[in-house]
């Protein structure tokens, strides 16, 4: 199976090690992700006001140039980018102004098909008709989690893990239409595939706080502290989750933790392509764990994974 | 006298003769009309029409970027670019040369960053308001992507940026017409500076010419052409070794006593 695949800035940089353990595990699993040639960054939050139009040229142009090479699905991995994307394709599809308007803006966009050596697609109109998929999507939808289970040479039996989604794959739930907003599955479902004791918790559909980690510190503190902690009174070993902001809050931001809340003790937080990884048997070592804060190697080690 | 006026008589003729072989077009320099000869660039075309340019004339060879040039045609919506030293006028061309436009630019110590997304966005935070509406690609005269290598810069890329802003004459229209504001260029040359201080393997061979040179290599040669007098000079000069001009691309010299 070959699918085009848009990384996205962070993937590119601050959290690479979620872009490569995925397309490593996409290679295992037999599919082939392919990255666009061109690509900008999507925006990273889609626009709130209904009037600003500009903010939906970049997405538009990434969804434009996927139909332009003659494709109708797109795979991404960043929760951020997964949204913009599908909203704006929707709104694409929905808002005939929008969609004439933007296409109007973009019909003349010769110099960088001059510029990318390509001719495709001057004069062609965008209509929507892109499938945004998220990896884990993919692997529900295109792949089938039974395939990913058929895979599993190394099943994660011992490990307690607690699926955190946060705010952008679900939400909003009519245009993200990816799982039961309120009950979704697709994560347990995947930790199911791998063999992992899923545990459940009542924060796993709250905010991180996303941005407020920069503005108001103080409140991402609070409410990723809750998080963690809700986890581990469920009894997890860890948390498992997919967006590259909520591994900076609820990860990366743990080195402040114990400052703020006396007795914290750290806990590993995963992504979901690290475990996939693990689960399919690639090299432990190549997973980027020496960039977590909270170090998950001597758990695994105590599940006998490393 | 009699010569002379044969002479002028001459000259103006040719003059004629020039000017009826030379199409003459309409152009708008800053909306005033002037006829030029269609097949003087931008440059020349406002040199012929009576301006003697001060500002925005460099190199007149298309490297120095200090004459980048905005124009419309009658029969399009678009503003096209161009370096006015560089592009040949079209008929009932509307133009003006922006020679100067101003762009801030960060001022740090090269040895004391590295080549990473975190330190380029330290030094120009203002990138991520990029929207990527491809204006700034759609205004270089020397066709770089410039959208492309500021999504590069955005995701971390600093060997990308260098790559594809290579050919930048800086010449400022990219920030010129930008609505995020943005100072690509100057961006674009950090990118550069970092790559060849930190990324770029240092070449091996000049420090192995360095060394050789230090150890005296060219003292005998240069102390003998120090202490030659004019005749030998002369004659040494006019009896160097000269590459042929058809030389093909192997060609070497036959001695290398001064190389």
């Amino acid at each position: 199976m070959k699918l085009p695949y848009y990384p996205g800035c962070t993937l590119k940089d601050r959290t690479s090690q979620l872009e490569t353990t995925a397309l490593a595990c996409a290679e295992k699993l037999d599919v082939q992700l392919e990255e666009m040639p061109n690509w900008t960054c999507c925006g990273g939050v889609y626009p709130v006001s209904e009037t600003k139009i500009v903010n939906l040229v970049a997405p538009f142009r990434i969804l434009k140039e996927v139909q332009e090479a003659g494709d109708d699905k797109l795979v991404t991995i960043c929760d951020f980018c997964y949204n913009v994307l599908k909203r704006t394709n929707l709104i694409i599809r929905e808002d005939s102004v929008k969609r004439t308007r933007l296409n109007l803006f973009l019909s003349d966009d010769d110099r960088r098909w001059a510029a990318s050596g390509r001719r495709v697609g001057e004069g062609q109109e965008y209509d929507g008709g892109v499938k945004v998929l998220h990896y884990l999507e993919m692997l529900r939808d295109e792949l089938g989690f039974e395939a990913v289970a058929a895979a599993v040479s190394k099943p994660l039996e011992d490990l307690k893990i607690a699926p955190y989604y946060g705010c952008n794959l679900l939400r909003p739930p009519l245009e993200m239409d990816l799982d039961d907003p309120e009950d979704p599955r697709i994560m347990e479902d995947f930790l199911g595939s791998m063999g992992a004791q899923v545990v459940e918790f009542p924060y796993r559909i709250e905010c991180c706080g996303s941005f407020l980690s920069l503005s108001s510190p103080q409140i991402a503190r609070r409410l990723c502290h809750t998080i963690l902690e809700s986890a581990r009174k469920n009894g997890a070993d860890a948390i498992m989750l997919s967006c590259p902001m909520c591994f900076y809050n609820l990860e990366q931001k743990q080195s402040e933790f114990a400052r703020h809340f006396p007795g914290f003790r750290p806990m590993p937080v995963f992504f979901f392509s690290q475990l996939l990884a693990l689960a399919l048997g690639l090299d432990p070592a190549s997973l980027g764990f020496e960039r977590n804060f909270a170090d998950p190697v001597p758990l695994l080690k105590e599940k006998h994974l490393v | 006298m009699a010569a002379q006026r044969k002479k002028k008589k001459r000259a103006d003729a040719t003059g004629k003769k020039l000017e009826q072989q030379q199409k003459l077009v309409p152009i708008f320099i800053m909306g005033q009309r002037h006829l030029v000869p269609d097949s003087l660039t931008i440059q020349k075309a406002m040199e012929y029409a009576g301006y003697q340019l001060v500002r925005g004339c460099g190199c007149r060879g298309g490297i120095c970027g200090a004459c980048g040039t905005v124009f419309r045609l009658p029969d399009s919506y678009r503003v096209e670019v161009g370096l006015a030293c560089q592009t040949v006028v079209k008929p009932n061309m509307y133009l003006a040369q922006i020679p100067f436009f101003p762009a801030n630019k960060a001022v740090y110590d090269i040895e004391k960053l590295s080549p990473t997304g975190a330190d380029v966005s330290k030094l120009y935070p203002e990138i991520f308001k990029c929207v990527g509406c491809n204006v700034c690609t759609k205004s270089c005269p020397m066709d770089i992507d410039v959208m492309e290598y500021m999504a590069r810069a955005i995701r971390g890329d600093v060997a990308g940026v260098a790559e594809l802003s290579f050919d930048c004459v800086m010449c400022g229209l990219c920030a010129a017409r930008c609505p995020a504001e943005l100072v690509q260029y100057n961006m674009a040359v950090l990118c550069r500076r970092l790559y060849a201080r930190h990324i770029a393997p240092r070449a091996q061979h000049l420090a192995e010419r360095v060394r050789e040179i230090e150890k005296g290599k060219y003292e005998r040669p240069l102390r003998a052409l120090k202490s030659a007098d004019i005749k030998d000079l002369k004659r040494l000069y006019k009896e160097r070794e000269i590459e042929p001009e058809m030389a093909e691309e192997d060609w070497t010299p036959e001695s290398n006593d001064y190389l």
